[in-house]
């Protein structure tokens, strides 16, 4: 029992299993998105060793940031985007099911953008600080929409288990047909959590370097870029959760497939749209998300309510 | 809130070249700029003045890495002026169709790297990748990407063989299909509108009062272009249209220059199919007679001016280059107040600076 849990912890759905599934995201972004621009791109191996190189690199900080705060922003992030993983159905496989875990996950979620806010202002520096407070107001700009918009399938299986919404799924089939607006809406506010072009605003390399991350070196930058790549692994397989599940997936070894290419297609997804649209401003952005996004997200809701 | 200063450069992921500005912000509200200068300066002007005449030529190629065509031609047509020889109609055209193509890729680099500033890297790989099939003729053409070596005193060093205008023909037709996608692209993209459009707007007044010159200044509706107003050789055998924009924002900045880039094209066109037989180069003496004179030439960013005196030696008495960049330059600072923090890169890219050619 114990060695059935932890092997659930440390290695699937856990730990390894997201590390892995993080760097196939990786690559299979770059990848896209160098193909969009005329370019090669990179081998398969290509992020990970550029982890392990990062791992190797000096630490750096400056002066008078508090070392402390900032070693353990990285570590709490990547503490709870696993957790977050980890109650996350992947191809029908969850263990750790309960009521109300759709709610548990999106706050783990949040909490990388509040650490990602806090680095900013621990490291002082001012691009830091800079990108730390637009972080925080991309986060009011794109939370919003987003909760609303997965409220949606909550509200139409009647309950708040991930679980009991991927099975009310197989009933009525898949909820992207009754809700093609918030499944838009999740996948914009997905990207704005992420932190993905065309709303990197808050690490725009020409406006503010890398924002929060500025001065960030060696193994505290990796832990960073990896909870941002497990944290789009996450993003994608709750979306799927929520949205894709499919009916036909009778056999295991289908529904693992479908699964796999419904990732694949999510990740294409995202990787035109940062490779198609310009970064916008972050008053343009606070404009689109409530002046467009929140209405369309009410609107939504409004009709999930009356169904 | 508080005031803050961010520093941009001399090392920042926004500058290709060092220069510092220091920039007055609260919040996202841009209140302000101060702007150093001088971190490239090579001492060219001095520099020319220990060289003689011919071997200055490879060293004023090399005050500016993107326009250093244009630089040699106008320092040639200076000397020639003051030697009082007319070069060969040929070499004058050659001459010409080498700071066309310069014009086509210096436009094509630009848009690249103001896409790349707004966060499209997409259209910077595309435009870099078109740009390379200019770089590619004048290889072919000159035997080298940037730096060409095409000019001396007296005319040119290579000449076109018979299969070099085709050549050149058929590469910049397929140029032009990608370059309509581009103008499209500019066009109708609603991001790249909403960071372009009514940022940080010139007046004509103003361009008049700082005395810009180039594409900002035709952006604002103010109808300047030494290659019509003041043309060197071949141009007034040209025909061509001047591009004006009367809105003089970023966009209309960029809408200029991706115009000005098909207007090229077809300059370059008319200058294959009239090209005059002969030969490329005359004897010049090495010797320049003592006099000075003024050359004006129409950069790929505007106006350059080079005055050259003589004292009747082999060498330059006095050789000042006075660039477009200096002039935009000097309206940056300007630009910088009542924009926003992801503006700046847009204002630093709209005016097209080349610092190696304001520090020289």
């Amino acid at each position: 029992m114990i060695f059935q849990l932890l092997f659930y912890l440390i290695v699937f759905p856990g730990l390894i299993f997201q590390f892995l599934s993080a760097w196939v995201f990786e690559w299979f972004d770059r990848k896209m998105i160098a193909r969009f621009q005329r370019r090669v791109g990179p081998r398969w191996f290509q992020p990970l060793a550029d982890w392990i190189k990062l791992l190797s690199k000096e630490n750096i900080l400056p002066k008078g940031s508090n070392e402390g705060v900032l070693t353990l922003l990285p570590i709490i992030s990547l503490c709870s985007v696993v957790t977050a993983g980890i109650y996350v159905p992947v191809a029908g496989f969850n263990y750790f099911s309960f009521e109300g875990d759709l709610i548990v996950i999106l706050f783990l979620l949040s909490v990388p953008t509040l650490a990602y806010y806090l680095a900013g202002i621990a490291s002082i520096g001012i691009y830091s600080v800079l990108g730390g407070s637009r972080s925080i107001l991309q986060f009011f700009s794109y939370e919003v929409p987003l909760l609303l918009a997965l409220s949606g399938p909550a509200i139409l299986a009647g309950s708040w288990s991930i679980q009991n919404i991927t099975s009310s799924q197989i009933v009525k089939g898949p909820f992207i047909i009754f809700q093609p607006l918030g499944f838009i809406l999740a996948v914009v506010g997905l990207i704005g959590k992420l932190n993905r072009d065309p709303l990197d605003i808050p690490k725009a390399k020409s406006e503010v370097i890398a924002g929060s991350l500025t001065e960030f070196t060696g193994i505290k930058l990796a832990f960073w870029h990896l909870v941002m790549n497990i944290q789009a692994v996450v993003g994608i397989f709750l979306l799927i959760n929520l949205y894709l599940s499919w009916s036909i997936s009778i056999t295991p070894l289908l529904s693992i497939l479908i699964f796999v290419i419904e990732s694949l297609l999510m990740i294409v997804i995202l990787s035109v749209i940062s490779a198609i649209f310009s970064r916008i401003r972050i008053d343009q952005l606070a404009d689109i998300g409530w002046r467009i996004l929140v209405p369309l997200a009410l609107l939504q809701l409004f009709v999930v309510i009356l169904m | 809130m508080e005031k803050i200063t961010i520093p941009i450069g001399p090392q920042h992921p926004l500058l290709k070249e060092p220069l510092s500005l220091l920039i007055d912000i609260m919040g996202e509200n841009v209140l302000g700029g101060d702007l150093r200068l001088g971190y490239v300066h090579r001492g060219i002007e001095k520099l020319a003045q220990t060289r003689n005449y011919v071997q200055n030529v490879p060293l004023i190629e090399r005050v500016c890495g993107i326009c250093s065509h244009v630089h040699t031609t106008t320092y040639c047509y200076a000397v020639e002026k003051l030697l009082g020889i007319e070069i060969p109609a040929r070499a004058q055209y050659i001459r010409a169709l080498m700071c066309e193509l310069e014009r086509i890729h210096s436009h094509l680099l630009w848009l690249g790297i103001l896409c790349k500033h707004i966060g499209l890297d997409t259209i910077f790989m595309h435009t870099w990748h078109n740009r390379e099939m200019v770089l590619d003729i004048m290889e072919e053409l000159s035997g080298g990407r940037v730096s060409h070596a095409a000019n001396k005193i007296g005319g040119v060093r290579f000449d076109l063989d018979q299969d070099h205008g085709p050549m050149v023909v058929s590469i910049l037709n397929k140029l032009r299909v990608e370059i309509d996608k581009l103008r499209d692209v500019v066009m109708y993209e609603p991001t790249i509108r909403a960071r372009t459009q009514g940022v940080a707007p010139l007046s004509p007044e103003e361009i008049r009062q700082f005395g810009v010159v180039g594409p900002v200044a035709r952006a604002s509706g103010v109808d300047v272009d030494f290659r019509r107003d003041d043309p060197l050789p071949p141009y007034d055998q040209l025909k061509f249209s001047v591009v004006t924009n009367q809105a003089g924002d970023a966009w209309a900045r960029t809408l200029v220059r991706v115009e000005e880039i098909e207007e090229s094209m077809k300059i370059c066109g008319q200058i294959l199919q009239d090209l005059p037989d002969g030969s490329v180069e005359i004897r010049a003496s090495r010797r320049v007679p003592a006099g000075q004179v003024v050359v004006r030439a129409e950069a790929p960013r505007g106006e350059l001016i080079y005055f050259l005196r003589s004292d009747g030696s082999d060498s330059p008495a006095r050789l000042k280059i006075r660039t477009p960049s200096l002039t935009a330059l000097s309206i940056l600072p300007k630009q910088l107040s009542e924009i926003q923090v992801a503006d700046i890169p847009v204002v630093i890219a709209g005016v097209d600076l080349c610092i190696a050619c304001a520090d020289r």
